[in-house]
């Protein structure tokens, strides 16, 4: 499989649509999340068409709960499916996680034991998703600060199953491995190496906070130099995968986070050859399977 | 434990539930599982409270923190999460505010609760084009009884018994709110968004509220006129009434119109 490449891109926020389309800033893509344009019409969805019309795009959503025992929310998913006919997305990705149960949401990204039935139960999900939507979804691997006594393997085994299975791809969180790694005491080169290649799309990079020894994935800080020691081991690794910088709280002005991304293409250009690099967006999502 | 039992236990842990969730959690000499799990619980209440404090942040600085806190509190206890989205979180604190002891012995507060919601929901409202005056010019005389009309999908009408329009209009400004005035007589404000995509308001007097209302829940134009005989002549009426139509026309407030079968947006 010749896998697409968008190039180094950013998360589109509110902050920066203004900039955005005054100086429409040489970024290769951006991405967008998915809930804040599942909305009836007006200022969001204005900003996204205009926005669209100057950039390629991905689609990234935090409310598919995968990994709930709830059934899957068809009118969720029908959102999804009427944002991805207007934005085209190259790609649409989700968390491998839960985050609702007795139709409550927890609105947060909740983790899940690695065992073979949980793995049984995503894979019949992401594939039930996959049809429905009709086309091949991301899924991020988590930041998580609990382990369950009902895991058997670990989070990159479940993770590799379950993309092997399904037949999804995954948004490899360089920053969330990072973060684990130092929650559950694991080698992050480990995780990186046990990732099929084959099967990684997309990288986000991101900051963090530390809450006594443990790290929470706040994404409010820029990305810090193990991250991007990191990010250099798994390009070592995967070669080019479409890489961009998520930034979700304290957002600053939108040239230093261009100037942040500016490095992990630097990263890149050191590390793979130029013919690795060349963007190649041709192939979407629903032609790569 | 199975996939089920443990997600609820886990979801009412965050609820605030004691469910004994800790034992099946592993437990570090860097931190132990309960206080692993209150990472989550802390985040879910923060997440929620983050959500709010962006819809309501008038409603914020007129009760100031420590208010606004035990506020949210209530809210988040009580109301557990059914949307996909944060943006529609809130969507019951008005009602909390209109019905529940001591908010509701402040009627400004679920009132200024109501206006911000408007405008966040006008904010993002769906789109519609607007009706010109061209779009009545066509309309043949006899046709004119049966006319109805669509109003665009963001207009709201709010009714108000106390000053919190004046309340919202200070705060908006940064300036130190009026002081809270309940009144017997209602007052009407409507809000919607013009093609610029910014949120207007303006208040209603009483017969244009009555008509504005009559057309936004189908009447037609002979029941409108109906209504408007109540308070105006009959030489007046057909008059006012057309009135009030040119006026939201020209400001933009109908996404479209129905007369004997054809329709017009």
């Amino acid at each position: 499989m010749t896998r697409p490449f968008l190039g180094f891109g950013l998360g589109l926020r509110t902050d920066h649509y203004q900039h955005i389309i005054e100086h429409q800033p040489p970024i290769d893509w951006f991405e967008i999340l998915s809930e804040n344009y599942m909305v009836p019409g007006g200022k969001p969805l204005a900003n996204l068409d205009r926005i669209r019309q100057d950039y390629p795009m991905v689609m990234h959503g935090v409310s598919m709960s995968i990994g709930s025992t709830d059934p899957l929310n068809t009118r969720y998913l029908d959102k999804l499916k009427a944002l991805i006919e207007r934005v085209e997305p190259a790609w649409v990705s989700d968390h491998l996680c839960w985050t609702t149960v007795d139709h409550i949401n927890s609105h947060d990204l909740l983790p899940l034991p690695y065992n073979e039935a949980v793995i049984k139960h995503i894979v019949d999900r992401i594939q039930a998703v996959q049809d429905y939507i009709g086309r091949e979804i991301l899924i991020e691997n988590l930041s998580s600060y609990v382990t369950y006594h009902s895991s058997e393997m670990s989070e990159w085994q479940f993770v590799n199953e379950i993309a092997r299975r399904s037949g999804c791809f995954l948004l490899v969180d360089i920053n969330n491995i990072f973060v684990s790694a130092n929650n559950h005491h694991f080698d992050p080169r480990d995780y990186i190496n046990g990732i099929d290649p084959d099967r990684v799309m997309q990288f986000h990079l991101a900051g963090h906070s530390y809450h006594g020894e443990m790290i929470i994935d706040t994404h409010d800080h820029p990305v810090c130099e193990s991250v991007w020691d990191l990010y250099q081991y798994a390009l070592e690794r995967y070669g080019a995968v479409s890489t961009m910088i998520e930034r979700d709280d304290n957002i600053p002005p939108f040239a230093e986070l261009h100037e942040e991304l500016t490095r992990a293409e630097t990263i890149a250009r050191r590390t793979l050859t130029a013919e690795q690099l060349a963007i190649n967006s041709g192939r979407m999502m629903q032609g790569v399977a | 434990m199975e996939l089920r039992s443990l997600q609820q236990q886990f979801l009412y842990h965050l609820l605030g539930e004691s469910t004994g969730l800790e034992k099946v959690i592993e437990s570090t000499p860097m931190m132990s599982a309960r206080d692993r799990l209150n990472i989550y619980a802390n985040g879910y209440r923060m997440r929620l409270k983050e959500a709010l404090q962006t819809d309501f942040d008038k409603l914020h600085s007129y009760l100031g923190d420590a208010q606004f806190d035990a506020l949210m509190n209530r809210y988040i206890d009580t109301h557990p999460s059914h949307t996909t989205s944060l943006r529609y979180f809130s969507i019951a604190l008005a009602e909390m505010l209109a019905q529940e002891s001591p908010y509701s012995e402040h009627i400004e507060l679920a009132e200024l609760a109501k206006i911000e919601q408007a405008f966040a929901n006008s904010f993002d409202a769906g789109n519609a084009a607007c009706l010109s005056l061209e779009h009545f010019a066509s309309i043949p005389e006899q046709a004119w009884p049966s006319l109805q009309l669509t109003m665009q999908p963001s207009l709201q009408i709010i009714a108000c018994y106390s000053n919190a329009f004046a309340i919202w209009k200070a705060l908006s400004a940064g300036e130190p709110p009026p002081e809270a005035q309940h009144r017997d007589e209602v007052e009407y404000w409507v809000v919607w968004r013009r093609p610029d995509l910014i949120s207007h308001y303006r208040p209603l007097a009483f017969a244009e509220y009555t008509a504005l209302k009559s057309m936004s829940e189908g009447d037609s134009f002979a029941e409108l006129c109906e209504q408007l005989l109540d308070l105006f002549s009959e030489t007046d009426t057909p008059i006012k009434a057309i009135g009030f139509l040119q006026s939201w026309v020209q400001e933009d407030m109908l996404a479209g119109l129905d007369y004997d079968g054809i329709n017009a947006t």
